[in-house]
């Protein structure tokens, strides 16, 4: 057992890296860009520059192919040094969610068309999963795909499809056997955009994440290839389960970054800001919020780094990665709220971008499954 | 040394029952007793059943092999593993 977090002289260069570039490139315009559910595409492109998008594709498909551990140092670093978290999500949920499963489960044809383009930022991939009457209960799809003559004809809508407006491909999940549902019933299939029947919706108007674009999709009566399936038909449930646990994993590194960066404004702020003659921090009822910070921060981090070392060598990986989630998105809503109330009465300011944070944080303790949901896996999971 | 179909089915059945079905007698659970279908294992269930195989018989089985015509008895089961014990 190994439990020394110290970083090797790789790891701190990676994390230097993005950490830098993040600085640099992507903060500026941030505020705009939520006020105003902006996307940039040129910062998507940018990130692709530095293989952001690709930490996880193998080098031969032009990613950079790091361990999950690796990618999750490299996500982390991106959260703490990236201010605009609709993109730094929306460059994971790209990653996650679509080429990790392509990645994994694609024939080499597959991967060669599809993670060069998604590894560089070409390509904007989006997970298609959701649909109006399923939420939770992700495997009732009534998004169905017959067979027809030379493939598939999918017809069915998708919700909540983050990067749905502005994606060149779609991850998604229909039933090609609905009474076997989960169990051998759903098929997972890459889809083109440009693919005849597929329509991307106008963006959703959202609470938070807003520079990462989310819509509906529809699929009427498209027609795809038999080499659009992903896997084996009827093996997508299990596809999607395990791309949920990446996403569970990786992505919640964004809040280690995230807290990381609100605790250090958080200090600093208290060390300046004086009241009654005093720093704000010498007031017991601030340092204490503060030091729970710090210790969700160290929590949250050693949690996802464990979850992180399983991460394709076993399947209690699903497990692992349910409680790394509950876990990160709930103390970085209670962060967020703590680096508001620190603030006083400029945390609910937009300029302070503190309440950004917050809605931002928000979402999280929704997406990839809420936190009942993770409570519902670790529960299964205990045999309960 | 060779695994059996008998010890495969054994060692399941003395699975499910500890796991799922805590209480019941092993000989309430019949080699031919739908486990997916009838609701016993869901889709957790099944990951955790899956889990045991491979660690238990150092097999790995693929997506589509977890579903309900490989997965619902233990005689499914057991014909499952045996294929990829035999491949090995």
């Amino acid at each position: 057992m190994n439990l020394d977090f110290a970083l090797s002289m790789e790891e701190k260069a990676l994390r230097a890296e993005i950490v830098a570039f993040a600085r640099e490139h992507l903060n500026d315009g941030a505020i705009a860009r939520d006020r105003d559910q902006h996307f940039s595409r040129e910062l998507w492109v940018k990130c692709g520059a530095l293989r952001l998008q690709g930490l996880l594709i193998p080098e031969a498909y032009g990613g950079r192919g790091l361990t999950p551990l690796a990618a999750t140092l490299a996500i982390e670093a991106l959260g703490y040094g990236c201010t605009d978290g609709g993109l730094s999500f929306a460059i994971c949920a790209h990653m996650l969610a679509c080429s990790v499963p392509i990645m994994r489960h694609g024939t080499d044809a597959q991967k060669r068309q599809w993670l060069p383009g998604m590894a560089s930022g070409e390509l904007i991939a989006a997970n298609a999963m959701s649909e109006p009457a399923t939420g939770s209960d992700a495997f009732a799809l009534a998004s169905r795909a017959e067979v027809s003559s030379d493939g598939f004809r999918l017809s069915g809508r998708k919700t909540f499809v983050s990067n749905g407006p502005v994606a060149d491909l779609f991850v998604t999940y229909a039933a090609t056997d609905a009474s076997k549902g989960f169990h051998g019933g759903i098929t997972c299939f890459i889809v083109p955009t440009v693919t005849r029947g597929v329509t991307a919706g106008e963006p959703l108007e959202k609470m938070a994440l807003r520079s990462c674009l989310m819509s509906d999709v529809s699929f009427a009566e498209t027609h795809l290839r038999e080499d659009s399936v992903l896997g084996r038909v009827g093996g997508g449930a299990p596809i999607f389960a395990e791309s949920m646990e990446w996403e569970r994993t990786c992505l919640v590194a964004l809040h280690v970054g995230a807290m990381e960066r609100i605790l250090e404004d958080a200090i600093a702020h208290a060390r300046v800001r004086t009241a009654s003659g005093q720093a704000i921090g010498k007031f017991q009822a601030v340092a204490h919020r503060i030091a729970d910070m710090k210790v969700r921060l160290e929590a949250t981090r050693a949690l996802v780094y464990r979850a992180a070392t399983t991460l394709g060598h076993t399947r209690e990986s699903g497990l692992s990665a349910a409680i790394a989630k509950l876990f990160a998105s709930e103390s970085l809503v209670a962060s967020a709220a703590d680096a508001v109330r620190n603030l006083g009465g400029a945390g609910v300011l937009v300029e302070t971008e503190a309440e950004r944070a917050l809605r931002d944080a928000i979402a999280a303790t929704t997406y990839s499954g809420t936190s009942d949901i993770q409570r519902n896996i670790i529960s299964r999971w205990l045999g309960l | 040394m060779t695994t059996t179909r008998e010890q495969i089915t054994t060692a399941t059945r003395s699975y499910i029952i500890q796991e799922f079905l805590p209480g019941e007698s092993p000989d309430s659970l019949a080699s031919s007793t739908p486990l997916i279908t009838s609701g016993i294992l869901d889709s957790i269930g099944t990951v955790r059943l899956v889990s045991f195989l491979e660690e238990e018989y150092a097999i790995q089985l693929e997506a589509h092999e977890m579903g309900v015509d490989t997965l619902n008895t233990i005689d499914d089961i057991a014909r499952l593993v045996l294929s990829k014990v035999s491949e090995k």
